[in-house]
C-alpha cells in the first residue's frame, strides 16, 4: 500500500516538472552514474593493491582472485621484519618535507618576480626556467652525481635534497596563480606604502592559496615518490627512502609480491592525507561556482 | 748531481724487481685496522640479516678489517654501480650481476686482478665463467640454473615414461605432444623464447651463437634453423601462445602450479613456488640433442681495480664466495646455491625434501652452456636476438628470415 | 650620453649642479633591481647549480662517445649525425609524437569534465575527489601491473566485457598496432586527477558574480561554459597544457614499466631509448646527443603555445 502511494507521488512529480527540468535531472543521474562508475574504475587498482597485499605467497596471476583464501596482515608485519620499515618512513618524511617547504619558497618568490616585476629579457629567463624542465633526469643523473661528490654530499640528506630546492613546475604554477590576482590590490597596497616585499607577503600569497595548497601536494609526492636520485645518491642503509626499499622487495629472481602491495598501501595513505588536508584550502566557500 | 741521478736509478731499478716479485703472489695486506666498503644486491629485500651473519664472522676472524656494507635493490643496481663507475666511487668490493656485467667490467679494467685464489675450492665451470685470458678476475658467489620440472600426475595419466638423462629433443616433443590436450587446457612443454634459451638451445644442438673468433654471429647454419625452430615451434602446440599470455611474468610457474603444464623449463629459483602444490613432481637435467647442456646463472664478486685496499678486499671476496660460513648459511636458509665444488659440504641441500632429485641441480652445472662473449654490445645484441624469435613466434615472420634479420644487426653490433 | 653628464665627466666643479632627479632615480633602479635579485635569486641558484650545470655537461658529454667505463673519447658532431641518419631516430621521435597527440586531448577533456562535474554541489564530492586523485599518488609499478592484467589479451576484464558484446578485443600490448594506444590509455587514466586537481583550483578562482552576471544575461549552462568558465580558466588550462606536453615527450616510467619499449619497438620512446643507450648499451654520448635534440623539440613546442597563448589566454 505504501508502495503504491509513493510510486504514486514519485509519477505526480515527474509529470509536475517541465520538460527542461526533467531533462536536467536525466543528465544529472547520468552524470551521477557514469563519475561514480568512473571512481569505482580509479578505485579498483587499490582494491586490487588492497586485497593482493592480505593474499599470503602471492604471485602476480593473471587474474587475481577478488577475495583471498586465507587473508592475512602477515605481509604488513614483514614490512617492519625484512626492512627497517619504520628508518625508511621517517626518511621519506623528512626529504619531503624540506623539500615542499622550500619549494614553496622558492617558486612563490620566482613567480612574484615573473608576475609583478618585469625587468629587461624577463622572458628569456623565464624560458631558460622553464627550459630546466625540458632534459630528462636520465641524462643528467651522472654528471649530477659527479658534481655532489665534488662537493663531498654523496650519501647524505643535503646531497638528496639539493637539486630538488627549485622547480620550474612549481614557479609556473603559481605565476599562473599571481596573474590572476587583480593589479589593484597591488595598487591599493602601494598607496598605503607598501614596497615589494609587503605586497608579496600581505597581498598576493593569501590570495592564493589554492594554488598553494596544490603546489604542496604535487611537491610532496614528487619527493615521496622519488626514485632514481635518491638511489643513486643515497646508499647507507639508515638513509634509504620509501620507493627504494620497496624496490628492494623485488628480487633477481622472484619477488614477495603481497609485501610489496603491502608497502605500496602504507606509502600510498600519507599522501592521501595529506591531500584530504590540502583540499580544504583549495575550497573556497560553497562551491557555487559550477554549472547548474 | 750524478750521485743522485744514479741513486734514483738503483731504486728504480730495485722498485721494478720488487714488482715483478710480486707478480703472482697475493697483495700485501695493509698494516694497521682497514676499512673496506661493500655494495651489493644479493641481500636486498630478505637477506640483509644472513648477510650481517657472514660479515660478522668475517670480522671476528679479521679483527683488524671492517666491512661497510651498502645494499641497493636489483632493479636500481647496474644504474648505481655504473654512475659509481663513472664518478670513481665505486666500493672495494661489489656484486657483479652475471657475465655479460663481469664481462664488460673487465674489458673496461674495473676489476682488480685477484691473485693466489685457491682455485680448486670451486665448482671449475663457474670459476671459468669469472676468468679471463687465464687470469681470474671476479669470483662465483651462487648459482642457480635451468632444469626441467615435470608433472609426474600428468606423465602418469597419460601413459608416458619420466625424463631421464638420456632423452633428447625428440624424446622431449614426442611426451608433450601426447599429453597436450589443449580442450582440457592441458600443455605439454613450456620454454621462454628468449636469447638466454637460444644460445643454450644451440650448444645442445652441437651448433654456436658465435663464430670462433667471436666476431661474427655463426647462428644462420642448418643446425640454428632447427635449434630456433625448437623453440619457437612449441607456441600454439604444446604451450599456448603470446596472445594466451605466454611470456607474462608468472605465466609459466602459475600454470605448472595449477596443475596443467606436463613440463617446464625454468630456474631452480622456483623451488619454494611449487612447495605445496598437489601433484607429485620432480626435476631432471634438461635433455640436449646432439649434446648435454645445460645454462647456468651465477653473481660474481669482483674488487675494484682502484681500491686502496687491495688486500683485504681480496680476502673478503674470496670469503663472501667460499668460506664455510657462508656457505652453511646458504644453505640453512635457502639464499641460492654456494659455488663451492666439495659435495660433502652440500649434503644438507641434497636432502631438503621435493624436488628429490636436487642431484640434477649440481650435474647441470657440470656441463655448462657457456654464454657467449659478446662484448660491449652485449645488452643490445640481446634485445635484438629475443626481439627476432618473438617476431618469428608470433609469426609476423618466418623462422629463417627472423634469423636473417637478427645476424645482420648483431654482426653489425659485433663490429662495433 | 647626455650633455649634461657630458659636463659631468670633464668638469667635476659642474657635480653640483647635476639634478637630484637623476640620482634618485638611478638608486631606485638600482634599489629595483636589487629587489628583482633578491626575488629570484633563491630559484635561480639552485637550477643554475643542479639543472643548468649538468644541462652544460650532458652538452658536452654529447660531443663524445662514453661508456661510463673508460674515458671519454672526443667526437664532435658525429653522435648527431649518427643520429639523424639512424632510421631508429625518427622512429622514436614518430611513437612520443603519437603518445603525446593521444593523451593530452584525453587527459585534458576528461580532466575538464571531472573538474567540472565535482566543482557542483554533488553529493560526497570530497570523497569522489580523493578517489579520482588515488591513480596520481600510486606508483607506476603497480598501475603498470594493474593494467598489464585489465588489458590482458586472453582473460583481461576489458576483452571479456568486449566479448560480451560481440567484439573481439585486439592484442593489447603484445599487438605492435596496440601497445602505445594501450599506455596512452593507462596513462590518461593515471593522470585524470592530476588535471582535475589544476583545474578545480582554477575553477574556485572564478568569482560567482561573473556566472550571475551572464544568467541575468539570459545565458544557459552550455553558453556559460564556452563564454564565461573556459576563458577564465583559460591560465590554468594553459598550466596544463605546457606541462602536459613536457612530460608528455618526456614519457618514460609507464613504458620502462608496461612494455620497456616492445613489441618490436612500437612503443619505445625517446627516453626510454636514451635510458637504454646510457645504462644499458654503453653510449652515454648518443644519449645525451639525442636528449638534446629532444629538448629542442620541446623548446620549439613550448614556444608556440607561449606564442599562441596571447591569442586565448585571458588572465583574471
Amino acid at each position: 500500500m505504501a508502495d503504491a502511494t509513493i510510486a504514486i507521488r514519485t509519477r505526480a512529480r515527474w509529470a509536475a516538472r517541465t520538460p527542461a527540468s526533467r531533462r536536467g535531472l536525466v543528465i544529472a543521474i547520468i552524470l551521477h552514474v557514469a563519475i561514480i562508475g568512473g571512481a569505482l574504475a580509479m578505485f579498483f587498482p587499490f582494491l586490487w593493491t588492497l586485497i593482493t597485499s592480505i593474499t599470503p605467497g602471492a604471485n602476480l596471476t593473471s587474474t587475481p582472485a577478488l577475495i583471498p583464501a586465507n587473508p592475512s596482515f602477515g605481509a604488513y608485519a614483514k614490512l617492519f621484519s625484512d626492512l627497517p620499515f619504520a628508518q625508511v618512513i621517517l626518511n621519506s618524511l623528512l626529504l619531503a618535507s624540506v623539500t615542499t617547504a622550500v619549494q614553496l619558497f622558492t617558486s612563490s618568490t620566482a613567480a612574484y618576480a615573473f608576475s609583478r616585476l618585469p625587468f629587461r629579457g624577463q622572458n628569456v629567463v623565464f624560458a631558460i626556467y622553464l627550459a630546466t624542465m625540458m632534459i630528462p633526469l636520465q641524462v643528467l643523473i651522472v654528471p649530477l652525481f659527479v658534481e655532489l661528490k665534488t662537493f663531498g654530499l654523496l650519501d647524505t640528506y643535503l646531497g638528496a635534497l639539493l637539486p630538488t630546492f627549485a622547480s620550474a613546475f612549481g614557479i609556473f604554477l603559481l605565476r599562473q596563480a599571481i596573474n590572476q590576482v587583480p593589479r589593484e590590490l597591488d595598487e591599493a597596497a602601494t598607496i598605503d606604502g607598501a614596497g615589494h616585499f609587503r605586497i608579496f607577503g600581505q597581498v598576493i600569497l593569501p590570495n592564493i592559496r589554492p594554488a598553494l595548497a596544490t603546489l604542496v601536494v604535487f611537491s610532496f609526492m614528487s619527493s615521496w615518490n622519488s626514485f632514481l636520485w635518491p638511489l643513486i645518491v643515497l646508499r647507507s642503509p639508515q638513509l634509504q627512502t620509501l620507493p627504494i626499499a620497496l624496490a628492494g622487495l623485488q628480487g633477481q629472481y622472484i619477488s614477495q609480491w603481497d609485501v610489496i602491495m603491502a608497502g605500496s598501501v602504507v606509502s600510498i595513505l600519507p599522501m592521501l592525507a595529506l591531500y584530504v588536508f590540502a583540499q580544504k584550502y583549495v575550497i573556497q566557500g560553497v562551491a557555487s561556482s559550477g554549472i547548474k | 748531481m750524478k750521485r743522485k741521478l744514479v741513486g734514483a736509478l738503483a731504486v728504480a731499478g730495485v722498485a721494478a724487481l720488487v714488482m715483478t716479485g710480486c707478480a703472482s703472489n697475493p697483495p700485501k695486506a695493509d698494516s694497521g685496522p682497514v676499512t673496506i666498503t661493500y655494495t651489493n644486491f644479493i641481500s636486498a629485500g630478505a637477506n640483509e640479516g644472513n648477510l650481517k651473519k657472514i660479515v660478522d664472522a668475517f670480522e671476528k676472524a679479521n679483527p683488524d678489517i671492517t666491512v661497510q656494507v651498502k645494499t641497493i635493490p636489483y632493479s636500481g643496481y647496474a644504474t648505481a654501480q655504473q654512475t659509481d663507475l663513472a664518478a670513481g666511487t665505486a666500493s672495494d668490493v661489489f656484486d657483479i650481476d652475471g657475465l655479460s656485467n663481469y664481462q664488460s667490467l673487465e674489458a673496461n679494467g674495473q676489476l682488480a686482478e685477484l691473485k693466489g685464489v685457491d682455485g680448486k675450492v670451486y665448482n671449475s665451470g663457474l670459476l671459468d665463467t669469472y676468468q679471463t685470458d687465464g687470469k681470474q678476475y671476479a669470483l662465483p658467489t651462487s648459482f642457480s640454473d635451468v632444469v626441467l620440472y615435470y608433472n609426474k600426475d600428468l606423465f602418469d595419466a597419460a601413459g608416458v615414461s619420466y625424463p631421464t638423462s638420456s632423452w633428447t629433443w625428440a624424446d622431449e616433443t614426442a611426451a608433450a605432444t601426447k599429453i597436450t590436450d589443449k580442450a582440457k587446457g592441458i600443455w605439454g612443454d613450456h620454454q621462454p623464447v628468449t636469447y638466454n634459451e637460444y644460445y643454450k638451445a644451440l650448444v645442445q644442438n652441437g651448433a654456436s651463437f658465435l663464430s670462433k673468433d667471436g666476431k661474427k654471429a655463426a647462428f644462420d647454419t642448418p643446425a640454428g634453423l632447427e635449434a630456433a625452430k625448437w623453440l619457437v615451434d612449441k607456441s600454439g602446440t604444446t604451450m599456448p601462445t603470446i596472445k594466451q599470455g605466454q611470456g607474462t611474468a608468472d605465466f609459466d610457474t602459475n600454470l605448472f602450479a595449477a596443475g596443467k603444464l606436463a613440463m617446464l623449463h625454468t630456474g631452480t629459483w622456483v623451488f619454494g613456488n611449487f612447495a605445496k602444490v598437489p601433484f607429485k613432481w620432480d626435476i631432471a637435467v634438461e635433455p640436449g640433442n646432439t649434446k648435454s647442456a645445460s645454462a647456468v646463472f651465477s653473481n660474481g664478486i669482483g674488487v675494484y681495480a682502484q681500491s686502496k685496499h687491495l688486500a683485504a678486499a681480496q680476502k673478503w671476496a674470496v670469503y663472501m664466495s667460499s668460506s664455510n660460513e657462508e656457505v652453511n648459511v646458504r644453505l640453512d636458509t635457502g639464499w641460492e646455491l654456494p659455488t663451492i665444488s666439495d659435495s660433502a659440504k652440500l649434503a644438507t641441500y641434497l636432502n631438503k625434501g621435493a624436488p628429490a632429485n636436487r642431484q640434477a641441480v649440481f650435474d647441470a652445472a657440470k656441463q655448462i652452456a657457456q654464454s657467449p662473449s659478446l662484448g660491449a654490445n652485449s645488452q643490445a645484441i640481446q634485445d635484438a636476438m629475443t626481439a627476432a624469435l618473438i617476431e618469428a613466434q608470433s609469426g609476423r615472420e618466418t623462422v629463417q628470415q627472423a634469423l636473417d634479420s637478427a645476424k645482420t644487426k648483431i654482426d653489425a653490433l659485433l663490429a662495433g | 650620453m647626455t650633455a649634461q653628464t657630458a659636463l659631468v665627466d670633464k668638469a667635476p666643479q659642474f657635480k653640483h649642479s647635476q639634478p637630484v632627479r637623476d640620482t634618485a632615480r638611478t638608486s631606485r633602479r638600482a634599489k629595483y633591481l636589487l629587489t628583482v635579485l633578491a626575488f629570484l635569486l633563491p630559484s635561480a641558484i639552485p637550477l643554475a647549480i643542479f639543472v643548468l650545470g649538468p644541462m652544460i655537461a650532458a652538452a658536452w658529454v654529447s660531443l663524445n662517445q662514453w661508456n661510463l667505463l673508460a674515458p671519454m673519447k672526443f667526437v664532435g658532431l658525429g653522435n648527431y649525425v649518427g643520429l639523424l641518419q639512424d632510421p631508429q631516430t625518427g622512429s622514436v621521435f614518430l611513437n612520443t609524437a603519437y603518445y603525446v597527440a593521444g593523451y593530452l586531448p584525453l587527459v585534458y577533456f576528461g580532466g575538464l569534465a571531472l573538474a567540472l562535474a565535482l566543482n557542483t554541489a554533488l553529493k560526497g564530492r570530497s570523497l569522489l575527489r580523493g578517489v579520482y586523485f588515488l591513480p596520481v599518488i600510486t606508483s607506476w609499478i603497480v598501475v603498470a601491473l594493474v593494467w598489464r592484467w585489465l588489458l590482458s589479451p586472453s582473460n583481461g576484464i576489458v576483452n571479456t566485457v568486449l566479448a560480451w558484446v560481440g567484439i573481439q578485443g585486439p592484442g593489447w600490448w603484445t599487438d605492435p598496432a596496440w601497445s602505445m594506444p594501450s599506455i596512452i590509455l593507462a596513462s590518461a587514466w593515471k593522470d585524470l586527477g592530476f588535471v582535475m586537481v589544476i583545474l578545480l583550483a582554477g575553477l574556485q578562482a572564478i568569482p560567482t558574480d561573473m556566472y550571475d552576471a551572464a544568467k541575468v544575461d539570459g545565458a544557459g549552462p552550455w553558453r556559460r561554459l564556452i563564454s564565461v568558465t573556459l576563458p577564465l580558466l583559460s591560465p590554468s588550462t594553459f598550466f596544463v597544457i605546457i606541462i602536459s606536453l613536457v612530460n608528455g615527450f618526456q614519457v618514460f616510467d609507464q613504458i620502462y614499466a608496461m612494455t620497456g619499449g616492445g613489441p618490436d619497438g612500437s612503443s619505445e620512446s625517446v627516453v626510454e631509448q636514451i635510458y637504454d643507450f646510457t645504462f644499458r648499451y654503453g653510449r652515454a654520448g648518443d644519449a645525451s646527443a639525442l636528449s638534446w635534440m629532444l629538448f629542442i623539440v620541446i623548446l620549439a613546442v613550448t614556444l608556440i603555445q607561449i606564442r599562441g597563448q596571447r591569442r586565448w589566454v585571458t588572465y583574471g
